[in-house]
């Protein structure tokens, strides 16, 4: 049996057709499972932004062979000083605090909270994007390379902290009601054998 | 004559004391021992006969025929049963020895009833005893501990010891509260004209300078052995040495290992390190009890009660007319002037009940209540423990925000695969 077909879909690349059936497919089911409630303004431009930053990715990883090494240096700030742009310019403007939907809704914290976590946040960003400038032009492209690895602690941080408080109780309410649907299975699966 | 159908090795000879034989045939009974097998006497149906097995050798068997035979010229005096009684066994003492082809083979013995009996193992638990038959109160069980104490101090008058004092060795006749011990062939004897050692030992029963070198003071060891079984009985089968250690790294596992360190927990000075079963009902028991039991468990073992002493103190209990057994207000016999340890039982286990039914009844409800949890979490319907936290050190009140409005797992679901699109992506543009 030729086995290349699933190599391929294993390891091999993904063609930017199966890509987008893909996030199609993901999105489509996000979009049919949506919140009743209208999203807040933060939300609406955490997402136009991370949109358009999406796209321009899906554009480079497709499109641009090879990637300018200009662009590559200037990457991570440009994500870090969106971040930080829209931690900085929305809540002023009334849209509620994007710190929030980034480390979810479990702490009941109030508007001061919110607002002195998001401006943390904000700075912060503003702080990691000079510095990723600072070691592309100062130090040697492998060390930069080795700076914008150790960056991704304070993403692996965001990630822990949403899994631990939103992830573990969305998987619980999945197990359990699994669980519930797998006991009444036994349960009819076995009124058919006693009958 | 020996008929046609009767098997040779089934055919032996029994010599009565003053050499009166005559021969007799044995029937298997299935029961069989560490030394030998039991066996019926047909025609003689209140007589059974211990047949050593076929693999002890000659020389063994040549010191159990002198053994055998020094017990059978030395019938000890056993404590007095009332005439109507008579047919009782207290001893499995040899009547007779069993010859085969003029070699000694085994002994005779006067047959104990075991329809009419039950193991004294079944008393230390009350409804073991109960299916059995026989109703344990106070009363019953402060008169076999008597009986019993009184049979071997009989024993010890005439220098013998049973060294393997257990309750698996003692049968209790159900009406008539007196004891039976078995395998009277394995005691120690030790008189002027004649000595056997008994070298077969149980480590729950086993005094504790015994632990790992021979019984030197048999009757010392008796003594630790009947004040053990007398815990046991009046106590609803808790060992003495049985309890809750505070370290439980240095506690012995073996029952032996703490009868060798002197783990005793019911003392009237309480253990340093181990601390009573919460079932236990010692302090139920009157003073002199409890002394004797102290003495037994708690002091060295030259102060050990000797079994002369429990017949006088249970002589007392077991006696009716003495008025130091009375009914308590449920009707339970109780020590006079104590609480009742039948009531203290109840209230415990019923306590042990509730708490398990309580347990139970939050096993069961465990999955609703992680299920309201998990909700609770995801709709953000309840209160965050750090916001309280907070609250508490810092004296002062937050403007709390309105709880966002509750969502179903399928919206959450929606909201972390755009979170983590969202994460994809800054990864990809960090990274």
């Amino acid at each position: 049996m030729d086995q290349r077909p699933f190599d391929r879909l294993l390891v091999g690349g993904m063609s930017p057709l199966t890509a987008l059936i893909l996030w199609a497919l993901v999105f489509s089911i996000a979009w049919r499972w949506r919140p009743p409630q209208p999203a807040s303004p933060s939300a609406w431009v955490l997402l136009i932004a991370f949109g358009a930053l999406g796209a321009c990715a899906f554009w480079f990883v497709y499109f641009v062979h090879p990637e300018p090494q200009g662009f590559t240096l200037w990457k991570p700030t440009v994500v870090y000083w969106t971040l930080a742009a829209i931690m900085l310019i929305v809540p002023p403007l009334g849209g509620g605090y994007p710190a929030k939907i980034i480390l979810g809704n479990y702490f009941v914290l109030a508007n001061r909270e919110w607002r002195w976590i998001n401006r943390g946040f904000g700075l912060f960003c503003i702080l990691l994007g000079c510095l990723n400038l600072a070691a592309a032009s100062q130090a040697s492209y492998k060390e930069w390379e080795g700076f914008k690895w150790s960056c991704m602690v304070f993403l692996l941080t965001v990630v822990l902290f949403r899994m631990m408080f939103v992830w573990l109780p969305i998987l619980a309410e999945v197990s359990i009601h699994l669980y519930r649907r797998a006991t009444a299975a036994y349960r009819y699966l076995s009124s058919l054998l006693s009958s | 004559m020996i008929s046609a159908e009767r098997k040779p090795d089934r055919v032996a000879q029994l010599v009565w004391p003053g050499q009166r034989s005559e021969p007799v045939t044995l029937a298997a009974t299935g029961k069989s021992g560490g030394a030998g097998e039991i066996f019926s006497i047909e025609g003689m149906p209140g007589f059974v006969a211990k047949i050593y097995h076929a693999t002890t050798s000659q020389a063994v068997l040549a010191k159990y025929r002198h053994k055998i035979q020094w017990m059978l010229d030395h019938t000890p005096a056993l404590p007095p049963i009332p005439a109507e009684y008579q047919d009782i066994v207290q001893l499995a003492w040899p009547e007779a020895l069993i010859l085969r082809r003029a070699r000694f083979v085994g002994f005779a013995m006067r047959k104990i009833t075991f329809d009419r009996t039950l193991e004294l193992d079944y008393l230390l638990n009350r409804r073991q005893a109960a299916q059995e038959g026989f109703d344990a109160d106070y009363g019953k069980l402060l008169t076999v501990c008597f009986n019993l104490a009184s049979l071997i101090n009989c024993l010890h008058e005439r220098r013998i010891a049973i060294v393997d004092l257990k309750p698996m060795n003692v049968k209790v006749h159900k009406a008539e509260l007196y004891v039976s011990i078995l395998d009277c062939d394995g005691f120690h004897i030790d008189t002027e004209e004649f000595r056997h050692d008994a070298p077969q030992v149980t480590p729950e029963y086993l005094a504790p300078e015994f632990h790992d070198k021979a019984v030197t003071h048999p009757e010392a060891q008796d003594s630790f052995a009947l004040a053990t079984i007398i815990f046991r009985l009046l106590n609803y089968g808790i060992h003495p040495f049985t309890g809750v250690a505070s370290d439980h790294d240095k506690y012995p596992l073996e029952l032996a290992g703490r009868i060798q360190q002197g783990l005793y927990p019911y003392g009237r000075v309480a253990h340093r390190s181990v601390r009573k079963v919460p079932a236990s009902v010692h302090e139920a028991f009157p003073d002199d009890l409890r002394q004797l039991f102290d003495r037994a468990f708690a002091a060295p073992a030259y102060s050990r009660p000797i079994v002369r002493e429990w017949v006088d103190v249970l002589s007392t209990y077991a006696n009716k007319r003495s008025g130091q057994i009375s009914p308590c207000e449920k009707g339970h016999l109780r020590f006079s002037d104590r609480p009742c340890p039948t009531c203290l039982r109840e209230a415990l286990i019923a306590g042990a009940e509730v708490r398990r039914r309580s347990f139970v009844a939050r096993v069961r409800a465990a999955p609703a209540r992680t299920l309201k949890y998990v909700r609770r979490t995801i709709r953000h319907t309840h209160s965050s423990p750090f916001q309280a936290a907070l609250a508490q050190a810092q004296q002062f009140t937050f403007r709390q925000l309105a709880p966002p409005p509750p969502i179903s797992t399928r919206n959450a679901i929606a909201l972390e695969i755009l979170w983590i699109s969202g994460l994809l992506i800054a990864f990809w543009w960090a990274g």
